[in-house]
């Protein structure tokens, strides 16, 4: 990958490429006029909200890695602040060495930013190439040689054959895969990448997925920040992965590693007839029983998929004698390895029950 | 039509109603224009318009309402250049680039100023092939002046888009000016048909200054007689474009800090 742009200058000694210490982030709130009574003018009540609460955290340079959470957890805040578009309240967040209050500039020309619904930011009435022409004008990538950059970027995405295409004509992944070519026009050693593959089919998703692991961290080196919802998505491609609730970073490891913290325990899961929203409750209450979802399984009338993490294997026995005597019917029984997804609902109920 | 289909429709009301409300600042000012608007109209039909345009600016009516208009769209233009600027999306763009504020605001300005002047080009050349205005003009002076115009302008523009980054929808500053505009700026009635009271106003509006002194450099008048009105242009030119960079860039800074910089 070409990084011969200005971008590669600001490269620095720092240790990480992104650092937060003590990083937190409030927002007023204020309730919904029409919530309160009918009166425009009556007054609203303001509350607070932390979005990012005391966070602590390093990424090294050249790491893949993923940003976990639930919708709301805070993802997409810390992206902004590092993305030096929202200020913090307290604490600091450096990037590429740069601090995101004091040395702002430092850190937009360190960083390619793209924003979950990216797309909107650009002109659906000029094509592709004069979208980049524009960003890349204004992301420094210098004048000499500007086309051929463009024309670069695209090819790496794909997208060369539609460079001179208007943008509105663009399918849906190929808006996003031109979100990612602005983020990569001035060659920067740091992205930023927030929901990269959110409403994207699967395919799409997977080419994104690929091109960030192969082409962006393994070839070119980059650090990538990559904020998800979804826990296989990270699982498959990051190095590290962060679980973040409530703007809380509440574990921090290997994809495997988180895997392994599921696995203490046992996971086993029923599928069952004839229970109702009260006898799931027990079970959740169960000393032991650790998480439990419940899925109603559409295509059976009256089935539900229970999956519950047990503290211990003798607490099988209970269970089975709940039902008997509730006189709920089992159909199906399977014991089964923790996946992430087990370790990232574990984390983020714990927080919730917090 | 059905009941169900009735409360349908009383829905989709309610929930404009409703989304209409949480933007109060714009549903005040909309009161205010159509107020201010209507007196503005009466003014333009009173008699004494055309006795007044003749004896202070000596010039036809057609002449001093097509130079008016002509100005006014480009001050309407200039008021919401950089309001235009603030798709929030666009935006946020924008800010993460390493790109100063003020390149921002002037570049995406730029087009809107371009633009405006080719309107004016084509209001002038319309009045004085069709209707026989007649113009000499002082390039000096009206280079000047419009320059003064659009800084003052772009000043409120400014002012306007801060405003309206945290109202979200509807800025006081812009319909504010607007309404002066048409009320007290000379665009298309002299203040002077006024009553005493009204007049006074415009004396202490930029808009006044601009209008005045740009039909007078666009109809040969000697700059050094219109000395004392451009320095009162100039006065509130330098007040004026400050105070509107800074209003801007204290309330992006205000957004950004709570956050709604992408709430429209």
């Amino acid at each position: 990958m070409n990084t011969s742009s200005g971008a590669q200058e600001l490269t620095t000694t720092h240790q990480y490429a992104i650092e937060t210490r003590n990083l937190t982030k409030t927002y007023k709130a204020k309730t919904a006029r029409f919530d309160q009574g009918f009166s425009i003018f009556k007054r609203r009540e303001n509350r607070t909200v932390k979005a990012i609460d005391q966070l602590n955290l390093q990424i090294r340079k050249g790491e893949l890695f993923g940003l976990l959470g639930p919708n709301g957890a805070g993802k997409t805040t810390l992206v902004k602040i590092l993305c030096t578009l929202l200020p913090p309240d307290n604490g600091t967040a450096t990037v590429n060495g740069f601090d995101v209050r004091e040395q702002s500039m430092d850190v937009k020309r360190s960083i390619g930013t793209l924003f979950s619904i990216g797309e909107r930011g650009f002109f659906w009435r000029l094509t592709g190439y004069r979208n980049l022409e524009f960003f890349a004008a204004i992301f420094n990538v210098p004048r000499h040689g500007r086309g051929e950059r463009i024309m670069d970027v695209l090819d790496l995405l794909g997208l060369k054959d539609k460079a001179h295409e208007h943008f509105q004509k663009y399918s849906g992944g190929m808006k996003r895969k031109l979100s990612l070519a602005r983020t990569l026009l001035a060659d920067p050693p740091i992205l930023l990448l927030d929901e990269p593959t959110t409403g994207l089919d699967v395919i799409s998703s997977r080419n994104i997925r690929d091109f960030i692991r192969n082409d962006l961290t393994r070839k070119a080196g980059k650090t990538v920040l990559y904020t998800t919802h979804y826990v296989e998505e990270a699982a498959q491609i990051c190095d590290r992965i962060g679980v973040l609730n409530k703007g809380k970073l509440i574990a921090l490891d290997t994809p495997n590693a988180l895997k392994e913290m599921a696995r203490k325990g046992e996971i086993v899961e029923f599928v069952v007839e004839n229970i109702s929203d009260n006898q799931v409750n027990v079970l959740r209450r169960m000393g032991g029983v650790d998480v439990v979802t419940a899925e109603v399984l559409g295509n059976r009338v009256g089935k539900t998929r229970l999956r519950m993490r047990l503290e211990n294997p003798d607490l099988l026995p209970k269970i089975l004698n709940y039902f008997f005597e509730a006189g709920i019917r089992l159909v199906n029984f399977k014991r089964e390895d923790a996946t992430l997804e087990d370790a990232f609902v574990k984390l983020t109920s714990r927080g919730a029950a917090e | 039509m059905k009941l169900q289909e009735l409360e349908k429709v009383f829905y989709f009301m309610k929930r404009d109603m409703i989304a209409f409300s949480t933007y109060k600042t714009n549903m005040i000012l909309m009161i205010l224009s159509a107020l201010f608007g209507a007196l503005s109209y009466a003014f333009l039909g009173s008699n004494a318009q055309m006795q007044s345009v003749l004896e202070l600016y000596n010039m036809n009516l057609t002449t001093y309402l097509i130079i008016g208009i002509a100005f006014n769209t480009y001050i309407a233009q200039s008021l919401t250049l950089v309001q235009r600027t603030i798709n929030p999306w666009s935006l946020e763009e924008v800010l993460v680039s390493p790109t100063r504020l003020a390149t921002f605001i002037v570049g995406s300005s730029l087009w809107g100023f371009v633009w405006s002047t080719g309107v004016i080009v084509i209001y002038l050349a319309v009045g004085i092939l069709a209707f026989g205005v007649v113009l000499s003009v002082n390039i000096i002076g009206t280079l000047l002046v419009v320059a003064l115009g659009i800084g003052t302008f772009i000043g409120f523009s400014m002012a306007g888009a801060g405003v309206l980054i945290l109202t979200k929808q509807g800025d006081p500053v812009t319909t504010l000016i607007t309404i002066a505009t048409s009320l007290f700026g000379n665009v298309l009635f002299p203040p002077q048909v006024m009553p005493f009271q009204l007049q006074v106003i415009a004396y202490f509006t930029p808009q006044y200054y601009f209008f005045t002194t740009i039909r007078l450099v666009l109809t040969g008048s000697p700059l050094i007689t219109i000395l004392p009105d451009i320095l009162v242009l100039v006065l509130m030119c330098v007040a004026i474009l400050p105070a509107g960079y800074l209003t801007y860039s204290w309330c992006l800074k205000k957004a950004r800090k709570n956050g709604t910089l992408s709430w429209f």
